[in-house]
């Protein structure tokens, strides 16, 4: 009777010793502060908006696409990302980037483009028509 | 009005039947036809809401807040319906009226069980209340009024021939950011129409319209279908806890089994629609992606699935005075699933994923976050009170026996594996709420080795004899399976050349199950087919599983550029483009590509439009179905066929009004529009017009000057080109913005007096395209169906057991 729960009890214990190591292994932080990114080589989703004055660039051969991304503060870093251009990515209000930052460039595996407001509160800068 | 007057007298009713159901459970019998009576009354008045704004979607009813937003006229009739749900109100509604329906059927079904009706239809009704009271005025109401909070609308959207009456000029208003015209909806508007006769329905013509991507055929069953199978998951917790007030716990089990494996079947069918929605309409490249949306649907699923197998072990070992084994398991699993399909939806409706999710959330508002919370808390108070509550009773009365070798042992262990991957999936899927996220490998590796044992014990388990096996008996059986699924898992191996052992022993597990339950579907089949249901969908589940090796692990994918005319070979086949057809009224445009292989030719049409709701550029991928593999194919990008010039004599750049840019040893200033007169009403009346932009050019000190203009016609836009006269210089018009600034790309162009630099190289319309092979991915499909086949024939045989 006793060692079946000491069986039970072992395995209980060794399988969540197991989730919670891959969990901190496989854990992504959000970042909304590109600056304390910079300090990091870790994998993050990082939150920000797309510079749409700096525009986007494609790079066909290299399929690599690039873009300047600011954080709260306007802190800008530079996105680089292996793939094409998401959809949404030009109404986006938001985007989620996740990658690793490297030598001034932030390396993206991963992009999300969020446009929740655009749906829900358009128009909040309406202005009366004279 | 009508819309808020049922949902209001539905609220009250349900709570009265609540109330009389708790007497007659008391032991006042006159109270049961009262309380049956509100249940119905309860349930007409919400189907009659849900008609109601069924009705006003039909009839594009815009002064409902909910049909402005999520439907629009364009729409079929399909299409509009599906709006129904297309939003969160809607959702609620939608999750309300089947949940009052299958309360329903489960009102007629314990009315003929012996005394269950009160103590089922008690906890089952309040489900029906809370989903009541967060449809409710205040709430996530449906039937709000478009004016009763201020809001923009853009001009496009509202009926021209009113635009003359004298009082709209004080409700008009221009976009900041992007210059658009909007009308201010308020109450003092909607008080003036009134006042003038006129309908707010006429005065807005059209609506927001539906998300493109929501507005396809999936979007119409997909939803549905999840919901019923929600609903009747409060089914077996409503069992369970009329079990933990009689404190008698025999008959339950065969009572809610039925209910248990019919929501099952229909939520985990609902989960693959889901899967098969994304990977041929949505582009995401495959059928699952461990989204926290997908994920918090299958936890609930797989909870039940663990369910089902102990409640099967307590009817097997139940006797004429024994309530049978893992009665407390039985009770705990019951309650949990319907606790977490309640959790998902905290999870997809709070606001908590906003950032972790390709699905798009918006915060539903403190007052909803509240109720999900006390909704949740309720049933969990209810739940697991009632287990503690009864729990010295339970632990005296049900205490464990040994486990010896038999088929109870390897179900209770299948189910504590399948608990495994549930804590996994959701432990993963909650880390948003602590600001973070885990990579999909995480869900990868965890449960990968699970889904191994889970066919390894599922083979064995039915190798097993009920109550005691003999290690001699499992032995002979075991023996010809074994050898069979060796020499099977043997020759895939090597055909088709696996080099990853994890692969190899996923197969080996896959196969062993296959093989084992194709013999007792054999064998069982010839006595009573009634009986197969379960080995049916542990079948479906082995095809599932080689679906996901193929898929999982030998996908090839690779991006390719396709150059109109030209030929090119990837991964085994030849892609030719040759052109494009717009569809849809030239809204979209399909691509054209043929594809060969062995002498056989297939088409290809992926699509790719942009947007009006979002004006975002999307993507309809395309799929040859080739029986043993998919053949993959998404659009990324195109461009015109164009003369190829250096790309440094080109150069993109926005041009703010007065402000001169250099370029070159040219200066380039935007001055000023060039706004006709008659181009605002135009404008505003949707006819053509155009507007100019007037720049000036210095070069080597002569002032040239050029007006590109930017052309409506019937509501597209053109932007012209303008060359300057005696420069180099070609100006494009790319935007304009009413603000005082204009897009331009300004192109260097080779001088005649200079030897041109290199020969013009003219290239083809280029189309950029991700393709990708995918093999026995339709076993994926195939396994599905199994699966829900397997549930239904179980169903109707523990429909007809359960007396």
């Amino acid at each position: 009777m006793n060692n079946k729960y000491i069986f039970g009890g072992i395995i209980i214990v060794i399988f969540f010793g197991i989730m919670g190591f891959l969990l901190t292994q496989t854990n992504i932080k959000y970042e909304e502060n590109f600056v304390e990114l910079t300090k990091s080589d870790a994998t993050i989703k990082a939150t920000g908006s797309w510079v749409k004055e700096k525009n986007y660039e494609i790079d066909r051969e290299n399929n690599i696409f690039s873009f300047y991304m600011k954080d709260f503060n306007g802190k800008e870093i530079k996105v680089i990302y292996n793939g094409a251009v998401p959809n949404n990515f030009e109404s986006s209000t938001s985007v989620v980037v996740t990658g690793k930052y490297k030598e001034g460039n932030f390396y993206a595996s991963d992009i999300l483009t969020k446009c929740p407001s655009k749906y829900e509160n358009e128009y909040e800068a309406a202005k009366k028509t004279s | 009005m009508i819309g808020n007057i049922l949902i209001t007298f539905a609220l009250l009713a349900s709570v009265f039947s609540i109330t009389m159901y708790y007497f007659t459970y008391k032991g006042y019998d006159n109270a049961l036809k009262l309380a049956r009576a509100a249940y119905h009354a309860t349930s007409i008045s919400i189907i009659g809401a849900s008609a109601y704004l069924m009705y006003a979607i039909l009839n594009h009813q815009y002064e409902f807040k909910y049909v402005y937003d999520y439907s629009n006229s364009d729409l079929s009739v399909g299409m509009l319906m599906s709006t129904f749900w297309a939003g969160q109100q809607g959702s609620f509604l939608l999750w309300l009226l089947l949940t009052a329906l299958s309360g329903l059927a489960l009102l007629e079904y314990t009315s003929k069980r012996g005394n269950l009706e009160s103590r089922v239809m008690m906890v089952f009704t309040l489900a029906v209340t809370f989903l009541l009271i967060m449809v409710s005025p205040g709430l996530k109401n449906p039937f709000t009024l478009i004016w009763s909070d201020p809001t923009y609308i853009d001009l496009k959207n509202i009926s021209q021939s009113f635009m003359s009456l004298p009082f709209i000029n004080d409700f008009l208003f221009t976009d900041q950011s992007s210059g658009a015209s909007l009308v201010l909806i308020n109450e003092k508007l909607a008080g003036l129409l009134a006042s003038n006769g006129i309908s707010i329905n006429d005065f807005i013509q059209f609506g927001k319209g539906l998300n493109p991507l929501l507005n396809n055929f999936w979007m119409q069953i997909h939803p549905p279908i999840l919901f019923i199978g929600f609903a009747m998951s409060t089914v077996p917790f409503a069992f369970a806890f009329a079990a933990l007030i009689n404190n008698d716990y025999k008959d339950w089990v065969a009572s809610s089994l039925p209910w248990l494996l019919g929501g099952m079947m229909v939520l985990g069918l609902a989960i693959m629609l889901g899967g098969y929605w994304a990977y041929v309409i949505l582009g995401w490249g495959g059928y699952w992606g461990w989204d926290p949306v997908e994920n918090s649907s299958l936890v609930p699923w797989i909870v039940g699935i663990a369910g089902i197998h102990t409640m099967l072990i307590q009817k097997h070992t139940q006797t004429k005075d024994h309530a049978g084994r893992f009665v407390k398991t039985n009770l705990i699993l019951s309650i949990l699933t319907y606790l977490l399909v309640l959790y998902s939806t905290f999870l997809t409706r709070s606001g908590i994923l906003g950032e972790a999710s390709v699905h798009s959330f918006v915060s539903p508002g403190m007052l909803t976050y509240t109720l999900l919370i006390l909704f949740i808390s309720t049933f969990t108070i209810l739940g697991f009170g009632g287990i503690i509550y009864r729990w010295k009773y339970l632990e005296k009365t049900f205490s464990s026996e040994e486990n010896v070798l038999s088929r109870e042992l390897a179900l209770f262990v299948g189910a504590v594996l399948l608990m495994g991957s549930a804590v996994i999936i959701i432990s993963g899927t909650s880390t948003p709420i602590f600001g973070s996220a885990v990579e999909i490998s995480f869900y990868n590796e965890m449960t990968l080795p699970i889904a191994i044992l889970l066919g390894l014990l599922n083979g064995l388990s039915l190798l097993l004899n009920w109550k005691k096996t003999n290690e001699k008996t499992l032995f002979d059986n075991l023996k010809i399976p074994l050898i069979i699924t060796f020499i099977v898992t043997l020759l895939t191996a090597l055909l088709g050349g696996f080099n990853d052992i994890m692969a190899i022993i996923f197969l080996f597990s896959a196969f062993f199950t296959l093989v084992v339950n194709l013999k007792v579907i054999y064998k069982i089949a010839k006595k009573n087919t009634s009986y197969i249901g379960g080995y049916v969908a542990h079948l479906g589940f082995a095809f599932f599983m080689l679906g996901v090796i193929g898929s999982g692990w030998f996908s090839t994918e690779k991006q390719i550029e396709l150059i109109q005319g030209e030929t090119k070979s990837s991964l085994g086949y030849d892609f030719t483009f040759t052109g494009y057809t717009p569809i849809d009224n030239g809204k979209k445009y399909s691509f054209n590509i043929t594809v060969l292989k062995d002498g056989v030719k297939n088409k290809l049409e992926p699509v790719m439009y942009i947007s009006d709701f979002n004006k975002s550029l999307m993507r309809d991928p395309d799929i040859i179905n080739l029986i043993t593999k998919d053949l993959y194919i998404s659009p990324v990008s195109y461009e015109e066929a164009k003369e190829a010039s250096g790309g440094d004599h080109s150069h993109q750049t926005t041009l703010i009004k007065g402000e001169p840019f250099e370029f070159h040893n040219s200066t380039i200033t935007f001055t000023k529009f060039n706004f006709p007169k008659d181009a605002m009403n135009s404008m505003q009346s949707g006819a053509d017009f155009f507007i100019g932009a007037i720049i000036e050019v210095l070069h080597e000190g002569k002032i040239y000057t050029i007006e590109p203009k930017m052309e409506s016609s019937s509501g597209v836009k053109t932007f012209e080109d303008a060359v300057v006269d005696g420069t180099n210089l070609k100006i494009e018009l790319t935007n304009l913005d009413a603000s005082g600034k204009i897009e331009v790309v300004i192109n260097e162009l080779n001088k005649s007096d200079e030897p041109a630099q290199e020969l013009q190289v003219v290239k083809g319309a280029s189309l950029w395209v991700d393709i990708s092979v995918k093999p026995f991915i339709n076993l994926i499909w195939v396994g599905t169906l199994t699966i829900v086949l397997g549930f239904f024939i179980a169903m109707v045989r523990r429909k007809k057991e359960a007396k």
